[in-house]
């Protein structure tokens, strides 16, 4: 039998041995290699020789470094068109699709279909597409006279980024619809159709009362563009691997580069503890909002 | 769940965890007979006629040796490279690895990090079997540390139907080469192709303008980091050789866009005449057009330099932890062996380091190439083998941009030498 002290004890513990695990595997895979990371960012380690600490040195070369404010602002690229292109597209297409128009369903698949795709698989077929000489773009625009226009998508210096942004919004429509459409299901009806009552027209009642309703999930959609922004790496690796002479280069690419092929892997953190302040950001904003909404319900 | 199952499952995964790590240098168990010694082989040959001839070494190895078990891992050629510094510091590391020679190699032996092999060449006779420019490669400071394999050359290719329609033949100097250009662009047709998606193809391009212009010991120099980026005769090569033929367009446009495979397709299809590409453009080149390939020597632009071309020499080396020492060095004398090398040689046409491999493997095109890289002064490994990993990842970004901006080759340049100063401790 069990002292009933002892019995409390165990009803204190048991929460604290349920986290311990996830805790445990956090610490080692995430805490742990993050905070090596900063220490790796004072260092100068190439992998084999000896680290020495040179303080911020990898900083101060960092802000030096041309090709890491070209993949600073080719991340901001990515993150303005993301919230934005993405958003309104999306929305779009929910609006539409929610309604019964005839084959809705397959428009909804088919508009999804780019998220099942991995990034490598898309990286790949969409550099095929953008070939210069016979990629599928180039050879329609010539086919109907639209020569003029046909471009090396990929290895123009000043087009490549978006070329590549463009394949990243193009599977992140698909997504964002989705998350309308399912945001669109608890929207209150009764309000819309209180609203027609009122004369509003379809303008109207969209923006005064269906789309303050989708405000919670347009929350969570800009957030999730974001950080899919900052996180673009793959399309990127496949499609370029940040060429030509770092045009397309993001933060991401640039520091698995310089950790992985130059083998500079204190600089390489230095570049990671950046992207980790600049995400951290907006991580701060998202959980801010969090906690405020739920301090008001 | 009870405390003890919570405890017994924590120790379980740390033991699991510290296993995965382990395991990156353990030993496999051994199958069969317990006396079997193991001996662990990573090799970076991915491709699929590269893999067949590696794992017929390993196992003519195995089968002279009945009681060695070889634990032979392939990784692909990217993941090898960035893998390779953990290998050598994992505890033990594998036994053998394969790597190219040159400054990647210098570097790693710097570091004490590559087994000294000097007996093994000793009792192999390999310095009098092996022409003095490949031991040269495996030594540093006296010492052999590196078992070359096999190598390939680095040419002109060309598309010997195209020179014979508008009656070309190929050149020697480098007005020569620049009339068969302007005689095919003249057709319309891109005099050269060149696939810069990944930037080490402008590599070539950098190695024999410069060794063309400068000579092989400049070009060496300045890899090592000794020379300026910035001076007068890196800039001749750039403004004065580069930056016209790019001005002329002599290159297919939107370079950037393709691979280096996919920029031969422009040369199948008759697009473009012309590639600086190593050997390995054969394997890679349409059975059926066999017979409209050949290749040249880059041509000459000053002849009172000495000759320098590019054979980039892979090989093997045995890391200085290995639990195996030995075995090891068992494993590299029979690779370099002529039974090794002649594995190479027939089954994708590389060329052997080892002068007893029977010549008669040879088909007249290996012979060619052969006899190019013989009547060399000097043999250079290729640009990002000769220098160093980080510079020569900012020296090909430069030299892809010079080749959109080829008017702001000296900005381009000067840049470059910042980063050099930089990375070399120059400052």
């Amino acid at each position: 039998m069990l002292t009933t002290s002892r019995r409390k004890t165990i009803y204190r513990l048991t929460p604290y041995l349920f986290v311990a695990f996830p805790l445990l595997i956090y610490l080692i895979w995430v805490i742990g290699p993050m905070l090596y990371t900063f220490y790796l960012s004072l260092t100068d380690w190439d992998g084999i020789s000896d680290m020495n600490f040179i303080r911020l040195d990898n900083y101060r070369r960092l802000f030096r470094d041309r090709i890491f404010f070209t993949a600073f602002f080719n991340n901001i690229k990515w993150i303005v068109s993301f919230i934005t292109v993405p958003i309104v597209c999306g929305l779009v297409l929910a609006m539409i699709l929610n309604r019964s128009v005839p084959g809705a369903k397959v428009f909804k698949a088919i508009f999804f279909f780019p998220m099942v795709l991995s990034f490598v698989v898309m990286g790949l077929i969409w550099s095929w597409m953008y070939q210069p000489d016979n990629g599928i773009i180039n050879s329609v625009l010539r086919l109907i006279g639209l020569g003029v226009l046909a471009q090396g998508w990929l290895s123009e210096p000043d087009l490549v980024i978006w070329s590549i942004i463009f394949v990243g919004i193009w599977r992140q429509v698909g997504y964002v619809m989705l998350l309308y459409l399912a945001g669109l299901q608890s929207v209150n009806t009764d309000l819309v159709d209180a609203s027609k009552v009122d004369g509003a027209n379809g303008w109207q009642s969209f923006g005064h009362v269906i789309f303050p309703q989708l405000a919670p999930i347009t929350v969570v959609v800009v957030v999730i563009s974001i950080i899919d922004s900052l996180r673009a790496f793959d399309l990127v690796y496949v499609m370029t691997r940040g060429g030509p002479f770092n045009s397309s280069q993001v933060l991401a690419s640039f520091m698995y580069n310089e950790a992985f092929w130059n083998y500079r892997m204190g600089y390489g953190a230095s570049i990671s503890v950046i992207l980790f302040m600049i995400s951290l950001l907006f991580i701060f904003m998202y959980l801010i909002r969090i906690f405020r909404t739920e301090s008001r319900a | 769940m009870t405390g003890k199952k919570i405890w017994g499952m924590t120790i379980a995964i740390i033991v699991l965890f510290a296993l995965g790590v382990y395991a990156g240098g353990q030993k496999a168990p051994a199958e069969g007979p317990a006396e079997k010694q193991i001996l662990i082989y990573n090799s970076n040959w991915s491709d699929a006629k590269y893999r067949i001839a590696d794992e017929t070494v390993v196992e003519m190895f195995q089968a002279e040796n009945p009681n060695v078990k070889v634990i032979h891992s392939i990784i692909a050629d990217e993941d090898f490279k960035a893998a390779i510094r953990a290998y050598l510091q994992a505890s033990p590391p594998p036994d053998v690895l394969t790597w190219y020679a040159g400054n990647r190699m210098r570097f790693f032996v710097s570091k004490n990090l590559i087994l000294d092999i000097s007996d093994v060449f000793e009792q192999e006779g390999w310095k009098d079997d092996m022409p003095p420019g490949f031991v040269a490669l495996s030594t540093l400071d006296e010492k052999q540390y590196f078992v070359p394999t096999n190598w390939y050359w680095w040419a002109v290719y060309y598309k010997k139907s195209i020179f014979q329609k508008l009656g070309l033949e190929p050149p020697k100097t480098w007005d020569e080469f620049m009339e068969v250009c302007a005689t095919i662009k003249g057709d319309g047709i891109s005099p050269l192709t060149i696939g810069t998606k990944w930037r080490w193809t402008t590599g070539a391009w950098m190695d024999y303008l410069n060794m063309r212009v400068n000579g092989p010991e400049f070009h060496i120099s300045l890899c090592d980091g000794e020379e300026s980026y910035a001076d007068t005769q890196v800039k001749k090569v750039f403004n004065d050789v580069w930056a016209p033929m790019l001005e002329k367009e002599y290159f297919i446009p939107d370079a950037p866009a393709y691979t280096w495979q996919e920029a031969i397709n422009l040369m199948v299809t008759g697009k473009a005449a012309m590639y600086l590409m190593g050997q390995f453009l054969e394997t890679a080149w349409p059975e059926e057009m066999k017979d409209d390939l050949d290749f040249f020597q880059f041509p000459i632009i000053d002849p009172s330099v000495p000759i320098g071309e590019d054979a980039p020499t892979d090989g093997l080396f045995v890391p200085a932890g290995t639990a195996n020492p030995e075995l090891a060095k068992k494993f590299l004398a029979f690779s370099g062996s002529v039974k090794g090398q002649e594995v190479w040689v027939k089954q994708l046409g590389r060329m052997a380091t080892h002068k007893g491999v029977d010549s008669s493997l040879y088909t007249p095109e290996q012979r060619k190439g052969n006899e190019l890289i013989n009547k060399a002064d000097f043999i250079a490994q290729f640009y990002d083998r000769d220098t160093t990993p980080p510079m020569a990842d900012k020296g090909m970004d430069a030299f892809m941009e010079f080749w959109a901006n080829p008017d702001d080759a000296n900005e381009i340049l000067g840049r470059l030498d910042e980063q050099r100063k930089d990375l070399f401790d120059k400052n």
